[in-house]
């Protein structure tokens, strides 16, 4: 079993009068249990040039039911550029430069693929990965 | 205009063979600029007590802006390993939040369904903290 922490830091001396300073660490798990998550697609990077929607992972392929976890980044540096984050067509929110986002994913039902569009064509960089327990094996 | 930043680590020494210290630093901003976002429900606790849907963020009654930069962070305080809160988007399940797992992304509001709501396993007690970040 591995041991992977994720641990968030949120922080302003401004946004409100008393100083946010909030920072918490979850370990994590195979769903329901103390079992560390041990399989990662590993960090991607890649370089979209055009505002297709693609799914970035399908569920059906990962496995139904699963308890994984999803990191996403939006490495450009021009604040007007963003992705769209859906899941089963279904709007999450977008990813402005340099905004990232980290949450669970259930795999639902085999449409419930998290997908991503680029609101530009030119090229903009993003990075992913997930942490989970497993993905469905087929035949080739 | 207020600063506030959001930093993400991941680490590992033994999922791969290499190991694993990921950092992610985003500064919050308004949608399209570099205007940093100034509203904040402020952290918030809830506690329920029924396997039924709350909902957490309701877009029409924030009233918040369309298609913006919104951002949600939501953490399960449970100490009960199998104790999890399903978080849904227009009744499109997201993720299932275990206990002492948070969560924190984006939500672009875009129209009066996209609701953000927790659905509990259990009728017992479990409290779960949340705050969203929005542009006006």
């Amino acid at each position: 079993m591995a041991t992977t922490t994720a641990t968030i830091t949120l922080s302003s001396a401004d946004i409100q009068s008393d100083v946010l300073a909030l920072t918490k660490q979850a370990t994590l798990h195979k769903g329901g249990t103390t079992t560390g998550l041990n399989q990662t697609t590993g960090l991607q990077k890649t370089i979209f040039t055009a505002t297709t929607n693609i799914v970035l992972f399908d569920s059906t392929v990962l496995g139904i039911g699963g308890a994984s976890k999803v990191y996403i980044a939006n490495k450009s540096t021009d604040p007007s550029e963003f992705v769209t984050i859906t899941i089963n067509a279904q709007i999450v929110g977008r990813l402005y430069a340099g905004d990232w986002m980290f949450t669970p994913w259930s795999q639902s039902d085999a449409a419930g693929n998290i997908e991503l569009q680029p609101s530009t064509v030119s090229s903009l960089p993003v990075e992913y990965m997930m942490i989970h327990n497993g993905i469905t094996q087929t035949s080739a | 205009m207020a600063t506030t930043t959001a930093q993400l680590v991941i680490t590992s020494t033994d999922l791969l063979s290499d190991s694993l210290s990921l950092s992610a630093i985003a500064t919050l901003t308004n949608a399209g600029s570099a205007t940093g976002m100034t509203q904040t429900t402020g952290l918030a606790r809830k506690k329920t007590e029924s396997t039924s849907l709350y909902i957490l963020y309701d877009q029409s009654a924030l009233a918040v802006p369309a298609a913006s930069a919104h951002k949600i962070y939501i953490k399960n305080l449970s100490t009960t390993a199998a104790e999890y809160v399903t978080i849904t988007v227009n009744a499109e399940e997201v993720g299932r939040l275990y206990a002492g797992d948070w969560c924190f992304f984006p939500w672009s509001a875009h129209d009066a369904s996209n609701d953000i709501s927790i659905t509990p396993s259990v009728s017992s007690a479990l409290t779960i903290e949340h705050m969203l970040f929005f542009e006006s």
